[in-house]
């Protein structure tokens, strides 16, 4: 494009950890006015080369150019001095703190310039404008705690937008976002671009990168395997690239005939979260439930759940009326919850990959009053080779696993319970596409065995994909029911968007 | 490899400071020197095993040294109205694991910090047994129940080691071989996971403070032997000894870590170093500095180390 230097230049970075290498000798261009994407599985090296990137890591060897100039970065506010901005897949935010107080953290405006007092209203106005030029509708004073994850996402998006100067790093920025939102961010970022900026942008979402990505470099166990312009390869050679192997059927076939009810939810209704909401989910079927994020899903399988209450309306299991108030009745009847954030209510970060996998179902390897090491291995093995959990290590603390891995340890979990009803909530989110690959099948298996799975999901191709029947909600209510075989995408998001304008909108933002 | 390390450095710094302090002065591995040294660590141990439980499970209690003095008390009440010796330690026992109770239920029911109510709980606790026993010691104990502190087995095995072995023997059994310590360490590592797993949380953290408050109780009862009165005072600062015995042996503060082999390692350190200070003619309050700055060493190594697998992860 330009004869000048890159924005930014990594060459040859190198970096190991306690002696395993997980980048090995990864160059990277980025251009001024460009979208870069960089994808890769969990475990490439993405996360790790951007916290290089940050000044979070030090490289083991190679080097970082800004504009042609080599530059090291020890901590992230030498980064930031350079004008390389990051969002990270985890927030970072302070929770007790407001939107704006977090957007200006360390450049608050001031004012009685000697004594360095904080301008809160200028801090507020200017707060309020950018939220405003950027489509995101938040309130600067809001305490950042109380937000929902999505919003606490658009907030961490502002921080950084309005820090970046030269580079902005996003690192899977969509992944609790709604479509609206989603949109809002890429019609941001083709702004930054147009401003001079180069975006990094890490997604394992093909979809969405279609839309805005100017070049692509793939990642594979710490080595560029490919650079080059978007749209020379197809997703299906993308993925080839990352996984290393062809993974023809991402959606593999179900031969599950629908078998009884075992799952009937009446007329639940909890107060400004769902309402009225009347479905059924029989033995073989996967029930789909899409809508936007606050849409209320994830309330609503909790609710099923007993992990909250319910105000109103009854719920069935296998024909018997189950009060559902706590989470250790329901798993005893067969009831089992992939929940939306494996980190804060799925796993127990610093046990073993065994003790995680076999949690909810303890009883099975207790005699008497002795619990069964021997029993426990056991059954972690035999889930481990049936979901090709990676590294095949039981006694593995499962905090060190890639998240696709956990969430197969978590899937796990059920199987050994012996579920027969799943509800699973977002369960491909931060997955890459190996363990989606591993996990869809899973889901099939269940259904195969006989078991409900309601899956909720905001990846539309995924649920197009896997389930039978998608039910869509909106503002808490169920607004339509599609058969997945013959509807589309843009049908519906049709139904899940609330306004005329934004549904239109929406799907041209992602089609 | 690191995980060896950190699994084996309590136990070689004990068997180092063991070597040092009998370098520098052999009678420390005389029988009665050793025997000494476990008759004065054994109540800070016995207590430590539930201690243990309850921070696994991502809890602590404030209130053990208050809860031990109450026991004892009503312990040494019953024997001084005439009990026998074997009703008042089983009246030390239950009343330590009423204490528990109290404990458990207010943590788990009104979902206040364990810091806090525990906190308050010392006070309550150690004001009951100064009101009943109107701040006086209660004496006129039976001779016979000084054997439970002072006693020897076989003539050489003393009496509270015993008890130290046998608790400690239960205690590893709870925590790695039942349902229970599974729980356990799933409740202290991530409380919501274990919710949605489907684990009854409240049930369990209420049995696990109930455990505790019944070894205080029993420590409580091995005190008063000792002292062959009832103190109410007894026990004091104890909280704090006992929940350094289980940091230094690499129990967390924050839950989901911690083993009895650990914690009778860190008890033991902490009795050896007392012992051979004392041995040594270096003074008390020497002594304090020296646990303070052990008691940093070994929380500042954890996290060290868990922060190097942190960064290895990701």
């Amino acid at each position: 494009m330009t004869q000048s230097a890159p924005a930014l230049e990594m060459r040859g970075i190198t970096k190991s950890f306690a002696g395993n290498r997980v980048l090995a000798g990864v160059s990277l261009r980025a251009a001024a006015g460009e979208v870069h994407a960089l994808v890769g599985e969990n475990g490439a090296g993405k996360s790790t080369l951007m916290k290089v990137l940050a000044g979070v890591h030090q490289p083991d060897a190679g080097e970082i150019l800004i504009e042609g100039r080599p530059v090291r970065f020890s901590r992230p506010a030498d980064a930031l001095a350079h004008g390389v901005a990051m969002i990270y897949q985890e927030l970072s935010l302070a929770p007790h703190l407001t939107v704006a107080e977090n957007i200006f953290l360390g450049r608050e405006p001031l004012k009685f310039a000697p004594l360095g007092v904080v301008d809160k209203r200028e801090m507020n106005e200017r707060a309020r404008r950018l939220l405003s030029d950027y489509g995101f509708r938040l309130d600067p004073r809001a305490v950042v705690g109380r937000l929902s994850a999505a919003d606490r996402q658009l907030v961490e998006i502002t921080r950084a937008t309005a820090e970046a100067r030269r580079l902005i790093v996003m690192d899977e920025p969509t992944s609790s976002l709604t479509a609206h939102e989603a949109r809002e961010l890429f019609r941001l970022i083709r702004d930054l671009r147009a401003r001079g900026l180069a975006v990094i942008y890490i997604s394992h979402r093909l979809e969405e990168l279609e839309a805005i990505a100017d070049r692509l470099t793939i990642l594979r166990d710490g080595r560029e395997v490919y650079t080059g312009a978007w749209g020379e390869l197809s997703h299906g050679e993308i993925i080839r690239h990352m996984a290393g192997r062809e993974l023809k059927e991402i959606f593999p076939p179900r031969t599950a005939a629908s078998g009884e009810v075992l799952l009937r939810v009446e007329r639940l209704t909890r107060a400004g979260k769902f309402e009225d909401v009347t479905f059924e989910a029989r033995a073989g079927e996967v029930v789909g439930l899409a809508g936007l994020a606050g849409a209320g899903r994830t309330e609503l399988v909790e609710a099923i759940f007993g992990a909250q209450t319910a105000d109103e309306g009854e719920i069935y299991l296998d024909g018997a009326r189950f009060d559902s108030n706590s989470p250790d009745r329901s798993v005893a009847l067969g009831l089992g919850l992939l929940t939306e954030d494996r980190k804060r209510t799925g796993l127990c970060l610093n046990q073993t990959l065994a003790s995680n996998l076999t949690l909810a179902n303890v009883g099975a390897l207790v005699k008497g009053w002795r619990l069964r090491r021997t029993r426990e291995r056991e059954a972690a093995r035999e889930y481990v080779e049936r979901l090709h959990i990676r590294p095949p290590d039981p006694s593995k603390v499962v905090g060190r696993l890639s998240g696709g891995n956990q969430q197969k340890v978590l899937l796990g979990r059920w199987l050994f319970a012996g579920s027969r009803v799943f509800l699973l909530d977002e369960p491909t989110r931060g997955v890459d596409v190996a363990a989606r690959a591993e996990i869809y099948r899973a889901v099939n298996r269940l259904a195969e065995g006989g078991a409900a799975v309601v899956m909720v999901s905001s990846d539309l191709p995924e649920l197009l994909g896997m389930a039978d029947r998608i039910l869509v909600m909106r503002r808490g209510r169920l607004a339509a029911e599609l058969d997945a075989k013959h509807t589309t995408q843009e049908e519906v998001l049709r139904h899940a968007a609330l306004e005329e304008g934004e549904e239109k909108a929406v799907v041209d933002s992602y089609v | 490899m690191s995980d060896l390390v950190k699994r084996f450095l309590p136990f070689a710094s004990l068997i180092a400071l063991c070597v040092v302090i009998s370098v520098l002065e052999p009678k420390f591995l005389s029988a009665g020197n050793l025997a000494g040294v476990a008759r004065q660590t054994a109540v800070i141990t016995i207590i430590a095993m539930g201690m243990t439980v309850v921070m696994v499970a991502g809890g602590i209690d404030l209130s053990v040294g208050s809860v031990m003095a109450l026991a004892g008390v009503v312990g040494a009440l019953a024997m001084a109205g005439g009990a026998p010796p074997f009703v008042g330690v089983l009246a030390a026992l239950a009343s330590g694991a009423a204490c528990g109770l109290m404990n458990g239920g207010a943590v788990a029911a009104l979902r206040i910090p364990p810091f806090i109510v525990t906190l308050g709980a010392m006070g309550v606790y150690r004001g009951v047994a100064l009101l009943v026993t109107d701040g006086k010691a209660v004496v006129g104990l039976p001779q016979s129940f000084g054997y439970l502190a002072e006693g020897n087995l076989f003539g050489v095995l003393p009496v509270p080691l015993l008890i130290v072995v046998a608790v400690a023997l239960l205690t590893h059994f709870l925590l790695s071989g039942t349902r229970a310590g599974r729980y356990c360490y799933a409740v202290g590592s991530n409380v919501e996971a274990a919710r949605y797993a489907g684990v009854r949380v409240s049930r369990y953290q209420i049995m696990f403070y109930v455990f505790l408050g019944a070894l205080a109780g029993l420590a409580g009862a091995i005190e008063s032997a000792r002292l062959v009165t009832g103190q109410p005072t007894a026990g004091e600062g104890y909280e704090l000894r006992v929940i350094a015995a289980v940091v230094i042996g690499g129990g967390s503060l924050s839950g989901g870590q911690g083993s009895v082999v650990g914690t009778v390692i860190g008890a033991l350190i902490m009795g050896v170093l007392s012992n051979g200070a004392n041995l040594l003619g270096i003074s008390s309050f020497t002594q304090q500095i020296v646990i303070g700055a052990v008691i940093v060493l070994a929380v500042t190594f954890d996290e060290f180390q868990r922060r190097r697998l942190e960064t290895a992860s990701s």
